[in-house]
């Protein structure tokens, strides 16, 4: 058997690799540190130091002075930068001081609330003082969660729960809510879009319950790298945020490698897979006992690859145990993971973002990412896995041939240099903001002209009167209807009127699988759609509208659907507009109806993508009033390159905005549509809109409105670094009159 | 953009989405509720109306019905006067039974019940009436409050609790798990302004209805107890379940007519409670005759709470005789003797049901081998008996619980080869 290789082998062999597009090295950093603070009780310290922490770092210690002294914080931390402590030095600290206080910790999934309780509860118990600290949440078991409501200093849960469970509940929490001296908000850059908007009423309806019980609860705020941790951490909590960003963790030298997979068709200027690479890159470290972590972005990738891993293994003794890591697993299978990867035992991991979070899985050798995650907030979180000890870490991202892919492994300056994205909300969205009025009222009578979220809500009061929920009385509305309006909302689905999928592959053991909103259901669930759920591939059977149902049967085609929509756009009010580039180029900013009619869909074939048939949908028109941001050029343009060919022009920009746009809003494909209409119907001109695919608008138009000449000029370079002739995914996708369009399109651009 | 704007704009979704979380709510005939300033003279006209008197409280006011029914009053098999003579009968020592009226009488007894907006248990969920009585020498006293609107919950609250104070103990009909926590929620709103929440005992007659009737129920309801254990007829009574809706169709236009059904329907809720406890009471403490099933189950309530004596007076008289509980009552009083070290009689019992009934179920004959082995060193017998339950085993047909089967099978088996071990260590 031949000797392993060490880490500088194979990094001596990548060195002359042709396909490593760009080699950028991240120095060591050394560690900040802060002595303990003086307020500090002496209990905790001589925990700390039996922990083997001597001292802080100084992030560590500007939080809890700017704590203690009352303030409002939000801090940014890196992947393994001691963040927990951040907060719960702190909230330890005061409730050592005053054990009446109490502190409520959220966190976006119960499985970190787990992890943290689990970490919380080990260092109370080397501190010795009888602190409770409880997780409150689905899995809690009826016996204790009375003791929790009555006594639980430090109570962790996470937002689903608190709108559903605490905040209806509250009469039953009346200690907590007196008391309640913190608030923590952990992962922040996870509440975002809908979601967020969501939490961030759920938010104003904590503070509206806590001032009733007369408490003021100090808001600690942790996150990810974002270009706007404070606004975003503003927007979610309603307060003043003192930021804290300057960290104090060291950590290791880092070979951050961007690996563009070679041209395999040079007519069609296809790159090979992106899991091809990434399967020999990550058999190389794994087959060297270094241990790996692989990140991919859907579920049926990561099983893919952990499949293609494991071959490593046939016909040898010595066997490497790679895992993969997902949502949907039990609570069990993961904390056997998350062991099993601190101690060593499993050497590589394939996993969904789902392990950019906090889990604590220590810190392993290698990450190698499929393609760019989206996001560079998710691009440092996953690297930041990498960086253990002493030794160098490695971080290869594996580019995809998708247009945003490829301009970063074409401008790896411009990659590294590059601010992390914003983050969006819109909490007064009409849509989710109404739900939680409704909730709120149904935990408290709004008083006439109080507030909600810096607005006064009278009118929304009146107008849930008139629907018969509220009731107006002695200057109060009050909640009257026999409904529990938090049962009926949901934080994640994007609305509430949600299609179950039911599978009836065994007609005697139907099942439901999963749920998608309407207008997802009438695009993905229409009748013959192959529709993939995890991986599997189901025929839909049947979709009733009536009792929001679609059902499926598994089947095994080689093929899948999509579909064709006609969209009709009519702008309701324009809010904002403007023309740049010498007046030549149009925007504008507001409220739209996007009327929606799927009308057919194509078959494609996997392997080639070629269209093997089709098939008419039978649906009824959809409506949806929600905010778009859109561009406009002169009709004069249509007799200067011919209808043909402008409208493919058209076509193409839209495929280049669509994936320009996470450039500037952090937000998932599904979230945004965008829209190329020949002759807009408000102004009559050639136009591309971009509209945010939530009733209401969450947000992101709003900001693309914003950065609107910059993001068309990002458009630009996308199209110019492509070596295509007549379009290509990696630019304007394939249309009609490729070659042609793609000329228009570029002169169009470039001759503003 | 403007709220107001945003919502013009949005109506129609918003109405969506209304529609789409209240499905099947029935549409109110008359969408617009007369002005607040007319309600106050609605609402007098409407006490007037109901026979009731306003109480005020501060700037607060409510509804109170009361009435005074003379002992004499039947109620199904019942009269008032009844109540007095039974709770001298819950002095003579039997004190652990959780419906036991030791060291209570007649007049410490609240008798309990109220109508809600709703079934849920959150915050926003209010009590608009409650109906309480309570008995005395000179007659029972029964009083209704109702909230004329949302705004009123103090006056309300302190009138309730102003007469209640003297009390000791709640019967209700699962008040335990309904009433009283949405008394609890709803006290919270108010507390500042009305007196503390009494502490009560509590006696739940629903899990008392439940234990005795569940088998010959559909649905352990008051109104179906009433009806099939009481034998007690309601005239047009209004269903529970329109109570909210009649409620807030009232809010908006007071008019007596609207509320009176739930009134009526209440007040009839708080008589039978008293009906329904006298004879509760009667059948625990033997006053009057009830059928095997009842005895049965008394016996066994008895037996959980610890009065193994009493139980086992009731099993011995219905193991006596050939209903079907005989042989339950049998099965109840081998397990207890088993448990006192009475494994001769426990034996005999297990075998007696064994022979006498050629009984299915193998339990029985593993219950046997166990006395068998453990306390008789009766090898050969216990094996028999395993064989025996390793065959009803076998019988079953079922494709469900395939697991559960094995592993009790491998159990059996495993009892199967100690017992031959033991009986080759004894003739050895």
């Amino acid at each position: 058997m031949i000797g392993r290789q060490t880490i500088d082998d194979l990094l001596n062999n990548l060195r002359s690799d042709p396909n490593i597009v760009h080699w950028h090295t991240i120095p060591k950093r050394e560690a900040h540190y802060a002595p303990f603070p003086d307020s500090l009780d002496l209990h905790v310290r001589e925990a700390l130091v039996h922990r083997g922490v001597t001292s802080l770092y100084t992030h560590q210690a500007e939080a809890y002075q700017a704590v203690m002294e009352g303030k409002d914080v939000v801090l940014v931390t890196p992947t393994a930068s001691g963040k927990t402590l951040c907060y719960n030095l702190p909230v330890l600290q005061t409730i050592i001081n005053q054990p009446e206080s109490r502190a409520l910790y959220f966190f976006p999934t119960k499985a970190l609330a787990q992890d943290q309780k689990n970490e919380m509860v080990e260092l109370i118990d080397e501190i010795g003082l009888p602190i409770k600290s409880h997780t409150y949440d689905g899995d809690t078991s009826g016996s204790i969660r009375q003791k929790i409501r009555q006594a639980g200093q430090i109570v962790m849960t996470n937002p689903d729960m608190l709108h559903a469970s605490i905040l209806p509940h509250h009469t039953k929490w009346v200690s907590l809510f007196e008391n309640l001296q913190f608030v923590v908000i952990d992962e922040l850059h996870t509440y975002r879009g809908v979601f967020g908007s969501h939490v961030a009423n759920v938010i104003r309806r904590l503070k509206r319950i806590c001032s009733y019980y007369g408490s003021h609860p100090q808001f600690i705020c942790t996150s990810a790298t974002i270009a706007n941790p404070q606004e975003h951490a503003e927007a979610l909590t309603g307060r003043a945020m003192y930021l804290i960003d300057r960290n104090g963790a060291p950590s290791v030298r880092k070979h951050f490698l961007i690996y563009n997979p070679p041209v395999t068709n040079k007519q069609l200027n296809v790159r090979e897979d992106e899991s091809y690479a990434v399967t020999r890159l990550a058999t190389d470290f794994l087959k060297n006992k270094i241990q790996t972590i692989v990140f991919a972005k859907s579920r049926l990738k990561v099983e893919l690859l952990v499949s293609h891993l494991q071959k490593l293994n046939s016909g040898r003794q010595d066997r490497a145990k790679i895992c993969a890591y997902r949502g949907g697993y039990l609570p069990l299978e993961r904390r056997r993971i998350e062991r099993g990867l601190r101690s060593g035992e499993i050497i590589g991991v394939v996993s969904t973002n789902a392990l950019e979070l906090g889990v604590d899985i220590g810190q392993l050798q290698v990450c190698i990412l499929t393609g760019y995650p989206g996001n560079m907030a998710s691009v440092w979180q996953q690297a930041g896995r990498a960086g253990r000890r002493q030794e160098d870490a490695v971080i290869i991202m594996v580019t995809s041939s998708n247009p945003l892919d490829q301009y970063m492994a074409g401008h790896a300056e411009y990659f590294f240099s590059r601010q992390p994205e914003a983050i969006r909300i819109n909490p007064d969205n009409i849509m989710i903001l109404m739900d939680h009025i409704k909730c709120s009222a149904y935990e408290l009578p709004f008083k006439k002209g109080e507030h909600f979220g810096g607005q006064e809500v009278d009118e929304l009061c009146e107008y849930l009167t008139g629907e018969d929920v509220l009731h107006f009385q002695r200057e109060k509305w009050y909640w009257m209807s026999d409904g529990f309006p938090a049962n009926t909302i949901s934080l994640r689905s994007a609305a509430q009127d949600s299609f179950a999928i039911v599978d009836v592959t065994d007609r005697g053991h139907a099942k439901v699988i999963g749920e998608m909103d309407r207008f997802g259901a009438m695009t993905m669930l229409y009748e013959d759609a192959i529709y993939i759920h995890q991986g599997t591939q189901y025929h839909v059977d049947e979709l009733d509208l009536e009792e929001r149902k679609a059902y499926v049967r598994k089947v095994n085609v080689n093929y899948y659907t999509d579909s064709d929509l006609a969209v009709q756009l009519d702008v309701l009010a324009m809010d904002q507009h403007a023309n740049f580039d010498h007046e030549q180029i149009e925007k504008g900013y507001g409220d739209v109806s996007v009327r929606a009619l799927p009308t057919v869909f194509k078959k494609i074939r996997f392997e080639t993508y070629e269209n093997i048939g089709w098939g008419k949908i039978h649906l009824p028109e959809m409506e949806m009033h929600t905010n778009a941001a859109w561009i406009s050029f002169s009709p004069d343009y249509l007799n200067v390159f011919g209808k043909d060919v402008f409208q493919g022009a058209l076509v193409g920009l839209s495929h280049l905005l669509r994936h320009a746009a996470p450039l500037y809003v952090m937000c998932d494909q599904s979230d945004l549509s965008v829209v190329p209409k020949i002759k807009a119907p408000h102004n009559e001109k050639p136009t591309v809109f971009m509209y945010d695919k939530y009733p209401g608008g969450i947000g992101l138009s709003e900001k693309l409105y914003q950065v609107m000449p910059s993001l068309l000029n990002k458009a630009i370079e996308m199209l110019e670094n492509c070596g295509c002739e007549a379009g290509c995914p990696s630019c304007i996708g394939f249309v009609n009159e490729g070659r042609s369009a793609k000329l228009a399109l570029l002169r169009l651009l470039k001759d503003r | 953009m403007s709220l107001s704007k945003k919502l013009q704009m949005y109506k129609k979704q918003l109405h969506e989405q209304n529609r789409l979380s209240h499905p099947k709510k029935v549409q109110a005939e008359n969408p617009h509720s007369s002005l607040e300033s007319e309600q106050i003279s609605e609402i007098s006209q409407a006490a007037k109306d109901l026979g009731a008197t306003i109480k005020r409280f501060e700037d607060q006011m409510v509804l109170v019905h009361s009435e005074r029914l003379s002992l004499d009053t039947k109620i199904g098999p019942y009269a008032l006067r009844d109540l007095e003579p039974l709770l001298e009968c819950w002095q003579s020592g039997y004190t652990q039974h959780p419906l036991s009226g030791y060291g209570l009488h007649a007049d410490d007894l609240l008798f309990f019940d109220t109508e809600t907006t709703g079934l849920g248990s959150g915050a926003g969920q209010m009590i608009f009436l409650i109906g309480l009585a309570r008995w005395s020498s000179e007659g029972l006293m029964l009083n209704q409050y109702f909230l004329p609107g949302p705004g009123h919950e103090a006056a309300f609250y302190n009138a309730f609790l102003n007469d209640c104070h003297s009390l000791k103990n709640l019967v209700t009909f699962n008040g335990k798990a309904f009433d009283w926590p949405r008394v609890k929620t709803r006290h919270q709103f108010v507390r500042d302004q009305v007196p503390k929440l009494p502490s009560f005992g509590h006696f739940d007659l629903l899990h008392a209805s439940r234990r005795l009737w569940k088998n010959r129920l559909d649905r352990v309801g008051l109104q179906t107890v009433e009806s099939a254990i009481l034998s007690m007829g309601r005239k047009q009574d209004v269903p529970g379940k329109m109570a909210p809706f009649l409620y807030f169709q009232f809010l908006k236009h007071p008019d007596a007519q609207l509320v009176k059904g739930i009134i009526e329907h209440n007040r009839e809720d708080v008589l039978s409670l008293i009906s329904l406890y006298i004879h509760l009471s009667n059948k625990i403490l033997g006053r009057i005759d009830s059928d095997s099933e009842e005895s049965y189950e008394i016996a066994r309530w008895d037996k959980q709470i610890g009065n193994t004596e009493h139980a086992k007076e009731i099993w011995k008289s219905l193991a006596n005789g050939d209903s079907s509980f005989g042989l339950q009552a049998k099965r109840q009083l081998a397990i207890l003797y088993k448990r006192e070290g009475a494994y001769r009689t426990s034996l005999d019992l297990f075998e007696s049901i064994i022979h006498d009934h050629g009984n299915e179920d193998r339990s029985l004959y593993i219950e046997a081998a166990k006395l068998l082995e453990h306390q008789f060193k009766n090898y050969d017998q216990a094996i028999v008996y395993t064989k025996q339950a390793l065959r009803l085993l076998d019988s079953i047909k079922t494709e469900d619980e395939q697991e559960r089967i094995f592993e009790i099978k491998s159990s059996y088996l495993k009892r199967l080869n100690r017992l031959d071990q033991k009986r080759l260590g004894k003739y050895s």
